[in-house]
C-alpha cells in the first residue's frame, strides 16, 4: 500500500507532503527523483513506474503538478496511479484548476482532502460527492465571510448521509426548483494518415456527459437508437451492469450535478471531415514545405478552431513560414502552429514555406508528423445517437436537454 | 503619464490577485513563523487555535520539523471543534511515532470520542488512535476496533476495517488471532462499502487464511458489483486466489493448455483428449494463422508455458529449478477441474465480467487477469476490448496496461492479432510506451497483416526520433525470423535502408543515424542467419556497400559475415581474393573493432580456402599480421601474436602442407585447434530470450521486472483440501499445544540456573581470552613461522592461504579446547579461513617480495583479540556521587530469549566511601511495581506477555563496592529496535539515579558465520530494494601507517594495515562475522582500490541474515573511499545498519583517543 504522497511544483519544490503509514519516508527521496527528472528528460517524466533505490515510485503530472506517490511493497500499480489522477482530479475540481500558488494558497484544503481520501494507504473516500459534503469547498462567499467573522471552518460537522446509503455516488435528497437533465455527447476524433495519405485508422472516443439537477432520487433510462456501432464502453459506477447487458439500455441513479455517465469507443470510420495534405520537397541543404487544408465531408455544422502544428526537426536551422489564411508562429521549443479558425468558402487556407538545414546536409531524412485540431459543435460525428431519456421517481416533468460536439483527438497526418 | 498608467496597472493587478488570495491561507503557507505560534495554541479562541494549527502544518508541509510543539497541540485534542480536532490529528499523525510518551496524553480523549453520537467524530477518533502506532496502547486500540467493527455506521466500520492492518503493523504476534477474527466479523458484512475495506485488510494481514473466504464465497461474489473501485481490485485478487487453492485451474483455460503441451512435448497432438477440437474456436483460430509455421507456435507454446509456470511458481523459484534440474513436479491433470462444471469458477467469472466495462483501469486489469488466467480459451478473447479501451484513458495506466498485454501477446499471438492497429504509434507516445508498442506488433504480426504493419514501420523509420526508428528496425527483423515468407520483402526494405542512409553523405555527424544503420546490419545479419543458402544475394550485396559504408561497428559486423559465410555457394568464394585485399589496403584506417574482425574473417577464409587461393590469401594474412603486430593497440597486437603462433603451421612462407612435415603431429594439433576456433558454426540461437521473468497481471513486479517484496505467486493448485475450516482449526490447535509446550519449557527454568548461565558467560570470558592467544602462537610456529618473528601481541597474524596445515592445525587447536569455545570463538567473527584457493599466497609482513601475486583471499586472524570495544558513559563521577558507570555492548547472544541484546557495565566508585546496594533497573518496570526479583526470573513467555515495553534483565545486586574497586555485570536489555535512548534508574545506597542507555544497533545483531559462497549466494538473493550503498571517507588507517613510518619498526603490509583498521573498526562497533578479506591486484602497490571486506549477522529478534560488503578506493596513504552495501530484507533496519556503520566509519578514531 502507498507510504506517503508527495506535491511537486514545476521547478521541483516539495510543496506537501503526507505520510501514510508507519513507515516513513523521507523527503530526500523527491531530491533522487528530481536529479533523475533533470538528467534523463522527458522519458522519466513520463515514466509512471520508476523503482528507485529505496522505493517503488509512482507519478502523474497534471499541469505541471507533479503528484508522487511512494511504497516498498507489492501493490497493483494501476490502483496508485488511478488514485493519483483521482487525487489530480478532486483538487482541480476543489481549487478551479491546479497550479503552484493555488495548492499553496489551499494547502489546509488539500491536507484535509488528502487525509479523507487515504487511510493507512489504502483509498478511503474518493466520491466526490461525499467529499464536497465532508469537507466545504473555498468560494467566494465563504472566503469573505470568514474574513469578516474571521471563523474559516470548512469541516462539515456531521458525517454526510450518502456514506451509508446504497447509491454513494448521490447526496441524498436534494431539492430544486427547476428539475433540469442535460446530456452531452462530446467526442474526440483519432485518425492517422500515413505518407502516402491512407486513412490507416480513424476512430471516435466518446463520453456521454451528463449535468443533472433533479430533486429526490430520480432513477433514468437511457436508449441509444444504433448501439450496435459502439465498440466498447466503459461506465460510471452508477449504471447496472443487467439492463445493458441485456437490451444496451443504460438504466442509472445519476449523481447530483456534471459527471461522465460513460465512455465509448466506435472504431473503423471511413472518412474524416477534413483533409489536411503536407508536401515536402527537399534538394540543396534547403526544404520546401506546401500544406493544403480543406474540407472532405461537410459534417453539415460549421467546422471551427482548426489548428495545424508540427514539430521542425532537429536538423533544421531556421524556417519561414506563410500562409494565405489564419496566422503561422513558430514557438521557443521549434514547434510551428498554423492557427486557421475557420475555413473561408472563397478559397482553400494553404501554408508554404522553406526550411533551412544544417550545413552539409543535402536533403531532409527525418520528416515531422503534422497534429491537427478542430472543433464542430452539434454533431457526434460517430452517428451515435440518442433515442429517448425516460425518467421515474419524479414529482414534476424535469426540462432535459441534449447536445452534441465532436473534436480531434489524436489527429495526426504523417509528411 | 504613461509610467504612471503603468504603476497603477501594475498595483491594481497586484490588487487583484490579492483579492484572489483573501480569504485563503496563501499568508500561512508563505510566513508560518512571522507570528509567535506558542500563544495562540494557548488561545481560548478556537480561530485561533486553527490558525497556529495552520502554521504547524504549513512548516510540516515545507519539510520542517516542528515536533517540539507537540506537548500544546496534543493539549488540544480535547477541543469540541471539528475544525481544531481534525487539525490536531493532522499533526498527530505526522509526529505521534517521535514523540510517544506525549502522545499517549491524547488516549483519554480518543476514547471519550469513540462513545460519541457522531459518526463521523468515533470514525476520526478511531482512525487516529490506530494511526499512532503505539505499542502501549495496542491492546486498547483492539478493543476500539473490535468495537467499532459492529457499528451502526458504515463510515465507522470502514474505519475498523483499516485500521486492522495499522494494528497488524506493530506486529505483536499475540493479537493476531483476535486481528484476525474482526477480519471475519467485517468480512461478513452486508454492506458492500465496508466489504472493500475488509477485503484490503485481509490481503495485507491474513492473505492465506482461506477458511474466512471459504465461508463467504459465494456472498462475496455476488456483492463483488457493489464494493466501492479500489475494493474490487483487492476484492478480485483474493477469490482468483482463493479458487486456485480449492480447485486448481481450469481445465479449458489457457494454463491448462501450455502445461500440458509441455509435459507431452509435442504441439498440438499432446492435448488431452478431453477437449474436443471442434468445438474450440480459439484453437482453430491458431491453427489458422500459425498452421504454417511450426516453430514459431512453438516457441509460443514453450513461452507460455513458462508464464503459466511462473504464476504459479514465482519467477525465481522456477527459474532457478531450472538452470539446476531440468524439470520440477509435474502440474498434473488432479489439479486442474472442469471450469464447465465447477460452480465456483463459474460464478467467479461471471461475476467479474460486468467489471471489464468498470471506469476505473485498475479494476478492468484485475478483472482481465481473472479471465486470463480462469476463462476458458474462447471467451479469453472477452478481456481484448477492454484492455484496448483502457489504453485511452491516461498516459501513465497507458503504459502500465501495455506492459500487460505485451505479456499476454507473447503468451498468446492470436488473441491480439487482428487488433493490430491500436498498436500503431501516435506522435504523443513516450518513448517507452512506442518501444512496447513495436515489441508487440512483431509479436503479433501474422501473414495477413504484416503488409500494413511494414508500411508502418515505413513511415516510422522516417520518424525524427531516430532511437525509435532504429527500434523499429530492430521489429523489423523480429518479423522476418517470425514470418520466414516474409523475410525476403524485410531484406529488400532494410537493404534500401543502407542505401538510403550512406547516400546521405557523411552520416556519422548527424546524430543518431549511425545506430539505425547498425540495427538495419544486425537484423540483416540475424535474418541471414535463419537460412543463409537463399540469402547469398544478400550478403554479396553487403560485401559491395563496404566501401560505402562508414560506420566502424557496421563495417565489423559486414566483415564478419563475410568470413562466416565465405565458403557459402559459388559467388562469394570467388570475391573473396578482392574482398581481403581491399580490407588489407584499408587495414591501417580501420577502427578497433573492424580491425580485429578483419583478422578474424581472413583466418576463417584461410581456413576453408583450398588450391590456388591459399597462397594469395596466406600472403594477405601475412601482411594485415604485420600490420597488426605493430598497431597502436594492444587488443590488436595480442591478437595477431595469438594468430601467428596458432597458424604457424599454415603460415609457413613455404606453403603447402606436404613440404613442411617438420612435426607433423604439432602442425595437425594447431591446425585442428584453429578450426575449432574459427570454424565451427554458430548455432541458431532462438529469438526469444528464455531467461525473461512473468509475474501476475496487474501486479507491480510484473512492471520493474522483478519481485518486489510482499509479491505472492498464484497459492498452488488445490492447495486447499475441502474441508478448509476443519483443516484450520487443527492447524491452530497444534499450533497452541506448541506454543504451551514452549511456555512450559521456560517455566521449568528456574530463577537458580538462569543466573548459573549469566555467572557462567562471565567467567568464560576470560578462559576464551586464553585460549585464543594459545591457538595463535600455535598457528604461528607451525605454519608461517617467519611472519611471527615480533612481538605477538602487536603483530597481526596472517595465515597464508595456500598453507593448508597451518589452518587445519589451528582448527583443530581451537576446537580441541573445549566444543562450546570453539563454537564461540567462531561465532565472535575472529578467523576465516580459506581453503577453496591453493594457488594463492597472501602479502606477509617479512616476505615484501612475494606481494606482486595477484589477488589474494586473505584472512586476519586474531583480530578479535585487539578489538577494543568502545565504552560509553552511563554515569560519570559527578553525577553520581562518585560512582563511575560504563558499559560496552557486548557481543555475546542472550541464553534467555532473541529478542535481548547483552550490554556489559563496569561499575567503580570513585569516592572515597564504600558504597553499598548498587542496582540497575528499568524505569518503566518500577512504575509497574515490579520487583527485581521477578524481573530477573523473566523468562520468555513472560517477556512476550510485556513486549509492549522494553524489558531490561537486569545483573545482580552488589552489595557493596569498596573504593577503586570495579564490579563488572551484564545485563540484558530488549530495545525493540528503538533507536532512542532507554532511561533507567540506578539504585545506590538507597537513593535513585536516573540513566539513559543508548541503543546501538550494530548490537541488534549477532553474529552468522559462514562461508564466502553462502555470502555470495545470500548476497545474490537480495537485490534491488533489499540493498543499499553509502559511502564515506575513511581516514583511521593513515594515523596507524604514520606510525610505524615514524618508529622505523619492521615494515608492515600497507593492504594489511587497512584491512586491519578496517576490520577493527567494524568489529569494535558492530556484532559482525569477518566473513572474507579480498586484496587487490597488487599492480599498484600505492593503490588500495579493489580491497573487499565481507561481513554476515543476522537480526537477533528474527533471525533475519544482514550482510556488509565493504570496498575501498584510493591510494593507500590518502584518506579512502569506502563504499558500504547492506543487503537485508528488512528494510528499515537495513537503512538503519547502514547508516550507522557509515557514522561510525566516518569519525575518525583520534578524535576519541
Amino acid at each position: 500500500m502507498l507510504q506517503c504522497i508527495f506535491l511537486l511544483s514545476d521547478s521541483g519544490e516539495v510543496m506537501l507532503e503526507k505520510q501514510l503509514t508507519g513507515h516513513r519516508v523521507d523527503r530526500s527521496i523527491c531530491a533522487w527523483f528530481w536529479e533523475q527528472a533533470i538528467s534523463q528528460g522527458d522519458s522519466f517524466k513520463l515514466q509512471p513506474v520508476i523503482a528507485s533505490p529505496t522505493h517503488y515510485l509512482f507519478q502523474v503530472v497534471r499541469e505541471g503538478i507533479t503528484f508522487l506517490a511512494c511504497t516498498q511493497v507489492e501493490m497493483p500499480p494501476l490502483m496508485a496511479i488511478e488514485f493519483l489522477c483521482r487525487v489530480a482530479d478532486v483538487l482541480s475540481d476543489y481549487l478551479g484548476g491546479l497550479n503552484e500558488d493555488v495548492i499553496k494558497d489551499n494547502f489546509i484544503i488539500v491536507y484535509e482532502l488528502l487525509d479523507e481520501m487515504i487511510d493507512n494507504g489504502f483509498p478511503l473516500t474518493t466520491e466526490p460527492n461525499i467529499l464536497r459534503e465532508m469537507i466545504a469547498q473555498p468560494s467566494i462567499v465563504s472566503k469573505v465571510l470568514s474574513v469578516v467573522t474571521g471563523n474559516s471552518s470548512n469541516v462539515s460537522e456531521t458525517l454526510p448521509g450518502a456514506t451509508a446509503s446504497c447509491v454513494p455516488w448521490r447526496t441524498p435528497d436534494p431539492k430544486y426548483a427547476n428539475n433540469e437533465v442535460y446530456v452531452d455527447l462530446v467526442e474526440e476524433m483519432d485518425a492517422t494518415i500515413n505518407r502516402d495519405g491512407v486513412l490507416v485508422k480513424c476512430e471516435i472516443y466518446g463520453e456521454v456527459q451528463v449535468n443533472s439537477h433533479l430533486s429526490g432520487l430520480p432513477d433514468l433510462t437511457l436508449s441509444f437508437a444504433n448501439p450496435s456501432i459502439l465498440d466498447d464502453v466503459r461506465f460510471h459506477p452508477c449504471v447496472r451492469f443487467r439492463p445493458w447487458e441485456s437490451n444496451q439500455i443504460l438504466s442509472f441513479v445519476p449523481p447530483d450535478g456534471q459527471f461522465k455517465l460513460m465512455s465509448y469507443r466506435v472504431k473503423k470510420l471511413k472518412s474524416t471531415p477534413i483533409y489536411v495534405k503536407p508536401q515536402l520537397t527537399s534538394g540543396g541543404g534547403t526544404c520546401r514545405i506546401d500544406v493544403l487544408v480543406g474540407i472532405r465531408n461537410d459534417p453539415g455544422k460549421t467546422i471551427d478552431s482548426i489548428t495545424v502544428q508540427f514539430q521542425l526537426p532537429h536538423c533544421i536551422l531556421s524556417a519561414d513560414m506563410t500562409s494565405n489564411h489564419g496566422t503561422v508562429n513558430i514557438l521557443a521549443n521549434k514547434t510551428c502552429l498554423w492557427s486557421i479558425e475557420r475555413i473561408p468558402k472563397d478559397k482553400a487556407p494553404s501554408m508554404s514555406g522553406t526550411l533551412v538545414l544544417e550545413t552539409g546536409l543535402e536533403r531532409l531524412h527525418v520528416f515531422p508528423t503534422f497534429q491537427v485540431a478542430f472543433r464542430i459543435m452539434g454533431v457526434a460525428l460517430s452517428g451515435l445517437q440518442i433515442d429517448k431519456l425516460d425518467l421515474k421517481n419524479l414529482p414534476n416533468r424535469p426540462y432535459k436537454g441534449f447536445r452534441a460536439l465532436t473534436r480531434a483527438g489524436e489527429f495526426e497526418v504523417r509528411s | 503619464m504613461f509610467p504612471q498608467f503603468g504603476a497603477t496597472a501594475e498595483t491594481l493587478s497586484k490588487a487583484s490577485t490579492l483579492v484572489f488570495r483573501i480569504g485563503t491561507d496563501a499568508h500561512l503557507y508563505d510566513d508560518p513563523e512571522d507570528v509567535n505560534i506558542a500563544p495562540l495554541l494557548e488561545s481560548k479562541f478556537d480561530s485561533e487555535k486553527c490558525e497556529a494549527l495552520k502554521r504547524l502544518l504549513a512548516l510540516i508541509a515545507q519539510g520542517f520539523d516542528v515536533s517540539n510543539f507537540f506537548p500544546q497541540v496534543v493539549k488540544n485534542v480535547a477541543s469540541q471543534s471539528l475544525d481544531v480536532k481534525k487539525l490536531v490529528y493532522l499533526y498527530l499523525l505526522h509526529y505521534a511515532e517521535k514523540r510517544p510518551n506525549e502522545a499517549l496524553l491524547s488516549i483519554n480523549c480518543f476514547q471519550k470520542d469513540l462513545g460519541d453520537p457522531n459518526a463521523l467524530v468515533r470514525g476520526w477518533a478511531l482512525r487516529t488512535m490506530a494511526g499512532i502506532r503505539l505499542h502501549v496502547i495496542a491492546p486498547l486500540v483492539l478493543v476500539a476496533v473490535g468495537k467499532c467493527a459492529r457499528d451502526p455506521s458504515v463510515y465507522v466500520r470502514k474505519c475498523a476495517a483499516n485500521a486492522l492492518p495499522k494494528l497488524y503493523d506493530l506486529r505483536l504476534e499475540e493479537h493476531n488471532s483476535a486481528i484476525e477474527e474482526i477480519v471475519g466479523i467485517l468480512l461478513n458484512d452486508h454492506s458492500p462499502g465496508v466489504l472493500g475495506a475488509a477485503a484490503a485488510a485481509f490481503a495485507s494481514i491474513c492473505p492465506n487464511n482461506f477458511s474466512l473466504i471459504g465461508q463467504n464465497y459465494q456472498r462475496l461474489c455476488e456483492i463483488l458489483l457493489d464494493v466501492e473501485e479500489w475494493g474490487q481490485i483487492i476484492l478480485i485478487g483474493i477469490l482468483l486466489r482463493f479458487v486456485i487453492a480449492k480447485h486448481g485451474l481450469v481445465r479449458e483455460s489457457i494454463m491448462f493448455s501450455l502445461c500440458c503441451t509441455e509435459s507431452s512435448n509435442s504441439g498440438k497432438d499432446g492435448s488431452p483428449t478431453e477437449i474436443s477440437i471442434k468445438e474450440d474456436p480459439g484453437f482453430l483460430c491458431r491453427g489458422n494463422n500459425f498452421g504454417l509455421d511450426v516453430d514459431v507456435s512453438g516457441d509460443n507454446d514453450l513461452l507460455a508455458s513458462m508464464i503459466s509456470r511462473c504464476y504459479i511458481e514465482g519467477p525465481n523459484e522456477y527459474l532457478s529449478r531450472l538452470s539446476y534440474t531440468n524439470r520440477g513436479p509435474e502440474l498434473n491433470v488432479a489439479q486442474f477441474t472442469s471450469g464447465k462444471s465447477n460452480n465456483d469458477m463459474k460464478i467467479l467469472l461471471q461475476c467479474t465480467s460486468p467489471l471489464l466495462w468498470s471506469n476505473n483501469s485498475a479494476v478492468v486489469l484485475a478483472a482481465g487477469g481473472v479471465h486470463w488466467i480462469m476463462a476458458p480459451r474462447e471467451d479469453v478473447k472477452r478481456i481484448v476490448k477492454p484492455l484496448l479501451f483502457v489504453l485511452r484513458s491516461s498516459s501513465a495506466s497507458k503504459y502500465v496496461v501495455l506492459c500487460n498485454i505485451q505479456v499476454f501477446a507473447k503468451a498468446m499471438p492470436s488473441l491480439f492479432a487482428s487488433n493490430f492497429e491500436d498498436f500503431f504509434i501516435c506522435s504523443s507516445d513516450s518513448y517507452q510506451i512506442k518501444a512496447l508498442k513495436l515489441e508487440i506488433l512483431s509479436s503479433i504480426a501474422t501473414d495477413s497483416s504484416i503488409s500494413f504493419i511494414f508500411k508502418e514501420f515505413q513511415d516510422y523509420v522516417r520518424d525524427p526520433d531516430r532511437r525509435f526508428a532504429a527500434d523499429t528496425v530492430a521489429a523489423i527483423g523480429l518479423c522476418a525470423q517470425r514470418l520466414p515468407k516474409t523475410a525476403n520483402t524485410c531484406l529488400q526494405g532494410l537493404l534500401a535502408l543502407t542505401r538510403l542512409e550512406f547516400l546521405s553523405s557523411d552520416i556519422e555527424s548527424v546524430e543518431g543515424e549511425a545506430g539505425v544503420l547498425i540495427q538495419a546490419i544486425m537484423s540483416i545479419r540475424s535474418i541471414i542467419k535463419q537460412d543463409p543458402p537463399s540469402h547469398e544475394k544478400v550478403i554479396i550485396q553487403l560485401i559491395r556497400s563496404l566501401d560505402s559504408i562508414k560506420v566502424p561497428a557496421a563495417r565489423a559486423m559486414i566483415i564478419w559475415i563475410a568470413g562466416e559465410y565465405c565458403s557459402l555457394g559459388d559467388t562469394i568464394p570467388r570475391m573473396l581474393t578482392t574482398v581481403l585485399s581491399y580490407l588489407a589496403w584499408h587495414f591501417t584506417t580501420e577502427a578497433l573493432e573492424t580491425k580485429l574482425q578483419i583478422l578474424n574473417s581472413i583466418v576463417k577464409v584461410l581456413l576453408f580456402a583450398e588450391g590456388e587461393d591459399l597462397w594469395s590469401f596466406k600472403r594477405v594474412l601475412n601482411y594485415v599480421l604485420e600490420l597488426a603486430e605493430c598497431d597502436l593497440n594492444y587488443d590488436v597486437r595480442d591478437r595477431a601474436r595469438f594468430l601467428k603462433k596458432i597458424l604457424s603451421s599454415n603460415l609457413d612462407p613455404q606453403g603447402l602442407e606436404e613440404e613442411a612435415n617438420i612435426i607433423p603431429q604439432h602442425k595437425e594439433l594447431s591446425h585442428v585447434l584453429a578450426e575449432h576456433i574459427f570454424g565451427g558454426q554458430t548455432k541458431p540461437v532462438s529469438p526469444e530470450p528464455m531467461n525473461c521473468r512473468f509475474y501476475l497481471p496487474g501486479s507491480l513486479s510484473q512492471i520493474v521486472l522483478h519481485a518486489a517484496p510482499g509479491y505472492e505467486p498464484l497459492p498452488k493448485p488445490c492447495s486447499l483440501l475441502c474441508d478448509d475450516i476443519n483443516l484450520s482449526n487443527v492447524c491452530e490447535g497444534t499450533n497452541a499445544l506448541e506454543s504451551a509446550k514452549n511456555s512450559d519449557f521456560y517455566d521449568t527454568d528456574d530463577h537458580g540456573s538462569l543466573s548459573g548461565s549469566l555467572d557462567e558467560e562471565s567467567t568464560s570470558d576470560y578462559s576464551r581470552q586464553d585460549s585464543i592467544t594459545k591457538s595463535s602462537i600455535s598457528s604461528g610456529g607451525d605454519g608461517t613461522s617467519s611472519a611471527n618473528d615480533d612481538d605477538d601481541n602487536l603483530d597481526p597474524l596472517i595465515q597464508i592461504s595456500d598453507v593448508g596445515n597451518a589452518c587445519e592445525n589451528q582448527n583443530g587447536v581451537s576446537h580441541s579446547g573445549s566444543a562450546d569455545l570453539g563454537e564461540l570463538i567462531s561465532k565472535r567473527g575472529l578467523e576465516s579461513w580459506l581453503n577453496d584457493q591453493p594457488a594463492l599466497s597472501s602479502a606477509s609482513t617479512s616476505e615484501p617480495s612475494q606481494v606482486s601475486i595477484s589477488t589474494a583471499r586473505i584472512s586476519i586472524g586474531d583480530i578479535g583479540r585487539q578489538v577494543k570495544m568502545k565504552s560509553y558513559t552511563l554515569l560519570d563521577p559527578a553525577n553520581g556521587n562518585g560512582l563511575k558507570v560504563d558499559y560496552t555492548f557486548s557481543s555475546e547472544v542472550s541464553t534467555i530469549s532473541h529478542h535481548l541484546v547483552c550490554v556489559e557495565v563496569f561499575i567503580k566508585n570513585c569516592s572515597s566511601e564504600a558504597m553499598s546496594d548498587i542496582f540497575l533497573q528499568d524505569d518503566e518496570s518500577i512504575k509497574r511495581s515490579y520487583s527485581a526479583d521477578q524481573t530477573i526470573v523473566a523468562t520468555d513467555s513472560s517477556l512476550e506477555s510485556h513486549n509492549d515495553i522494553p524489558i531490561i534483565v537486569s545483573m545482580e545486586e552488589i552489595t557493596s563496592l569498596e573504593p577503586g574497586q570495579t564490579a563488572r555485570g551484564i545485563i540484558q536489555v530488549r530495545f525493540h529496535h528503538h533507536l532512542l535512548p532507554l532511561k533507567l534508574a540506578l539504585f545506590c545506597n538507597g537513593k535513585k539515579l536516573p540513566v539513559k542507555l543508548r541503543p546501538d544497533i550494530g548490537y541488534f545483531v549477532k553474529p552468522l558465520p559462514m562461508d564466502i559462497e553462502a555470502f555470495t549466494d545470500k548476497e545474490s538473493r537480495l537485490p534491488g530494494m533489499f540493498e543499499y550503498a553509502r559511502s564515506c571517507t575513511f581516514t583511521d588507517h593513515i594515523g596507524e601507517l604514520n606510525k610505524g613510518k615514524d618508529e622505523n619498526l619492521v615494515i608492515k603490509d600497507t593492504f594489511l594495515v587497512i584491512c586491519e583498521c578496517l576490520a577493527l573498526k567494524m568489529l569494535g562497533n558492530a556484532n559482525l562475522f569477518l566473513v572474507s578479506v579480498d586484496m587487490p591486484i597488487a599492480a599498484n602497490l600505492d593503490d588500495a582500490s579493489g580491497l573487499r571486506l565481507r561481513f554476515s549477522s543476522e537480526i537477533l529478534s528474527n533471525s533475519i541474515p544482514c550482510l556488509i560488503t565493504i570496498t575501498v578506493e584510493g591510494k593507500c596513504y590518502d584518506p579512502l573511499k569506502v563504499s558500504i552495501k547492506v543487503n537485508c530484507e528488512e528494510t528499515v533496519f537495513g537503512l538503519n545498519m547502514l547508516n550507522r556503520v557509515v557514522n561510525f566509519l566516518a569519525e575518525s578514531s583520534q578524535a576519541h583517543l
